[in-house]
């Protein structure tokens, strides 16, 4: 429940990430300061990247504020920020106010993946469920064609657990909600017994407490007190959360993680902003991504960004 | 002292002065207090106004029907009250139902109430009246510490330790329930029927030390007796025959942890409201009482009760404001699941909880926005009132006091 809470300690924190001294790399277009605006979700991610940035460029030094995706666009668009992180794309609405304002659109780069897991305790015989089951566990509008809404274990042919399926997700202003609500409801509506948890650890640590329990979280908040469910698609073919499997796309319940960077498409990025996205899409700063939980690109995607960056080649 | 004399009309009009200053401070902060409160009200009815006025955000998207009464939406078999704000609007569309919120809200007091005011008037009935000087001396300070606790404490042990101790546990929890009382009486009654030398060591005063280990007995004796209840009448599974037999939800955060939580929350405050009337109480009335032959019980039911009941009841009042109003307890006890049943086994979502996760979230000055509004100053009308008219009761009581010839 304290990483829940993180959201709010976060609001309006500035992460300072200093590292004074000269700065041989940059030295010639000085030292800098990158601010950043944007998601909760990638505040480790940012701040990882921060501070390997600041070991390679000294006198470099990264700031988040981060308060969410949805703080990302306006920032961005005032031009407060140069690089927005993001944990969805940005709406129509968001892009149209950039346009707006600069003539043109925001570079959209995909840093990292991250996806959901549907999790159960880890006694529970359960291990995988249908898309059609997993709405009708958890939603009153079965949009995904669902016969009928199941709410007790029975329905789901198990010896065990009986009684009736207890529910645990996020609360409905986060991303995580928005994304399994689309996804894995086929855009229906919750149950309003679903349990609205204000953190993915906490959702997990409910779940952790209760064999009667399902819920789903971050990947990156997985426990040994839980276990990830695979999903059944279509034709009976089993998709277990694995990280190969999301750096593939073959499990569906994924998302893209999104630097949203404002560069006119004819001029070049401004030198701290330029060793930022060049180490966050390079093997070291994907090292960083595995080790928090999240998924790394695969390599020709990365190759690509960097090309459409103008960026030097990862090799270099 | 002579010599000083003359002195002394400067002095005294720099100390007039002095005064003065300190009065005006004093009014101008005091005004300051009743303008920001004020302010706070004006605030939320301007911003609320828009909703009902037609032309602003809420239009003919909400009314006091759709707020208040079940709805039919697309996707769901009968009229339902919802709370999904977050839905996009072109499908399936936002749900804006509030009467699950303020039911919750309501609900989630009357539980944590139900829990602490008698725990909370029994307590300040003994230490004003029974309780020795020493022992009441140390009981005031512990409690003022429990009020002192974070909200955000109590509800993330009552959600993280309580709620999933009591789901594993809870054939022992209610064996607890049913034994305490009992329990508590018989040992009670034990301590009259000790002989005499014992008994004067035990004083009425330090009874309550007394009582101490006969709790840790019954708790005992119910880990020892729940099991073998549990399998005897329940199959072994309370949980699950609360589900199939009773047909009742059995939510794991639940409106009664709710109530545990919030209850040890007000009752401090219960109590120190509820002990300061009781002990103002003259006590020329209680030793007439007394006097007259009346039993201590007769005492305190007919003469000292009755006498301090305005104080009593504002204590309850203020403690209803405080439950009402309380954020994170529930937000981290409750499960925030906006339902509208009577079960108290199933979970809550309450106004002040909704207001705290979605309104960072809620864009300025759209329905949703206005609507976390309006529940905000439905919570500040009925917390004023509750205040205000627990304020006024109190002042009535002082009165009586100053007529019945005690202390104010």
């Amino acid at each position: 429940m304290m990483a829940a809470m993180r959201r709010g300690w976060l609001i309006g924190l500035m992460l300072l990430l200093v590292a004074p001294g000269a700065a041989p790399a940059l030295a010639d277009h000085g030292v800098g300061t990158l601010d950043t605006v944007g998601s909760d979700t990638m505040a480790g991610l940012m701040l990882r990247w921060g501070e390997r940035l600041g070991r390679e460029h000294p006198g470099l030094r990264v700031q988040l504020q981060a308060s969410g995706s949805a703080s990302a666009p306006p920032a961005l668009t005032a031009g407060t920020t140069l690089v927005g992180p993001m944990s969805r794309p940005m709406t129509e609405a968001e892009r149209a106010a950039f346009v707006a304002r600069y003539g043109y659109p925001p570079r959209d780069i995909v840093v990292a993946r991250d996806a959901l897991v549907v999790v159960a305790h880890r006694h529970n015989p359960l291990s995988a469920l249908s898309r059609a089951e997993l709405d009708a566990i958890f939603s009153e509008s079965r949009r995904c064609g669902a016969p009928r809404g199941i709410r007790r274990w029975q329905a789901l042919a198990l010896a065990r657990p009986s009684g009736r399926i207890a529910l645990h997700g996020r609360n409905a202003v986060s991303g995580t909600h928005g994304l399994f609500r689309r996804e894995a409801l086929c855009g229906g509506s919750f149950r309003p017994e679903v349990n609205e948890h204000p953190g993915s650890a906490a959702v997990v640590a409910a779940v952790a407490d209760d064999p009667r329990a399902l819920g789903y979280a971050g990947l990156n908040h997985l426990t040994p007190g839980v276990k990830a469910l695979a999903l059944r698609d279509a034709e009976g073919r089993l998709r277990r959360p694995e990280p190969a499997a999301v750096r593939r796309g073959a499990y569906p319940l994924a998302r893209d993680l999104h630097l949203y960077v404002n560069r006119p498409p004819d001029g070049d990025l401004p030198a701290a902003e330029r060793a930022f996205l060049s180490l966050v899409l390079s093997a070291e700063g994907q090292a960083i991504v595995e080790e928090l939980g999240f998924v790394s690109l695969p390599a020709e995607a990365l190759a690509a960004q960097r090309r459409r960056l103008g960026l030097p080649s990862a090799g270099d | 002292m002579r010599d000083a004399a003359p002195d002394m009309p400067l002095r005294r009009r720099l100390r007039q002065g002095r005064d003065r200053l300190a009065t005006a401070l004093i009014t101008a902060g005091g005004i300051g207090v009743i303008a920001a409160v004020m302010a706070i009200g004006v605030f939320l009815a301007v911003e609320v106004l828009p909703l009902f006025w037609g032309g602003g955000p809420g239009g003919p998207e909400v009314d006091l029907e759709t707020l208040w009464l079940p709805q039919s939406y697309p996707g769901l078999e009968a009229p339902a009250h919802r709370w999904q704000p977050t839905l996009p609007d072109s499908d399936p569309g936002p749900r804006f139902g509030m009467a699950p919120l303020a039911w919750g809200t309501l609900e989630a007091a009357a539980w944590s109430l139900l829990i602490a005011v008698p725990l909370a008037l029994g307590a300040a009935a003994h230490s004003a009246l029974f309780m020795s000087r020493r022992l009441r001396t140390r009981l005031k300070p512990t409690l003022e510490l429990m009020e002192a606790l974070p909200g955000v404490v109590i509800g993330f042990v009552a959600g993280l330790v309580l709620a999933p101790w009591l789901e594993r546990q809870l054939a022992l929890a209610a064996t607890l329930v049913l034994l305490l009382p009992p329990g508590l009486l018989l040992a009670g009654g034990l301590r009259g029927a000790l002989p005499g030398g014992l008994r004067r060591r035990l004083p009425l005063g330090w009874a309550a030390l007394w009582l101490l280990p006969w709790v840790g007995l019954v708790a005992v004796l119910a880990a020892w007796l729940a099991p073998s209840l549990e399998a005897a009448w329940f199959g072994g599974d309370l949980r699950g025959w609360i589900e199939t037999t009773l047909g009742l939800d059995y939510a794991g955060r639940n409106a009664v942890i709710v109530g545990m939580a919030m209850g040890f929350a007000v009752m401090p405050s219960i109590y120190a409201l509820a002990e300061d009337a009781l002990s103002g109480v003259p006590a020329s009335l209680a030793e007439g009482a007394q006097a007259l032959g009346a039993t201590r019980w007769q005492t305190l039911w007919r003469v000292v009760l009755p006498a301090a009941s305005p104080g009593v009841l504002s204590a309850v009042m203020i403690g209803a404001g405080r439950a009402v109003g309380e954020t994170m307890i529930v937000l981290m006890a409750s499960g925030n699941t906006a339902l509208m049943t009577a079960n108290p086994l199933d979970g809550l979502r309450s106004l002040a909880a909704s207001i705290a996760i979605e309104l960072p979230e809620a864009a300025p000055g759209g329905l949703h926005y206005r609507l976390l509004l309006l529940a905000a100053l439905l919570l500040f009308v009925f917390t004023f009132l509750v205040n205000t008219l627990a304020e006024v009761v109190r002042s009535r009581l002082r009165r009586r006091y100053r007529r019945l010839g005690g202390a104010p």
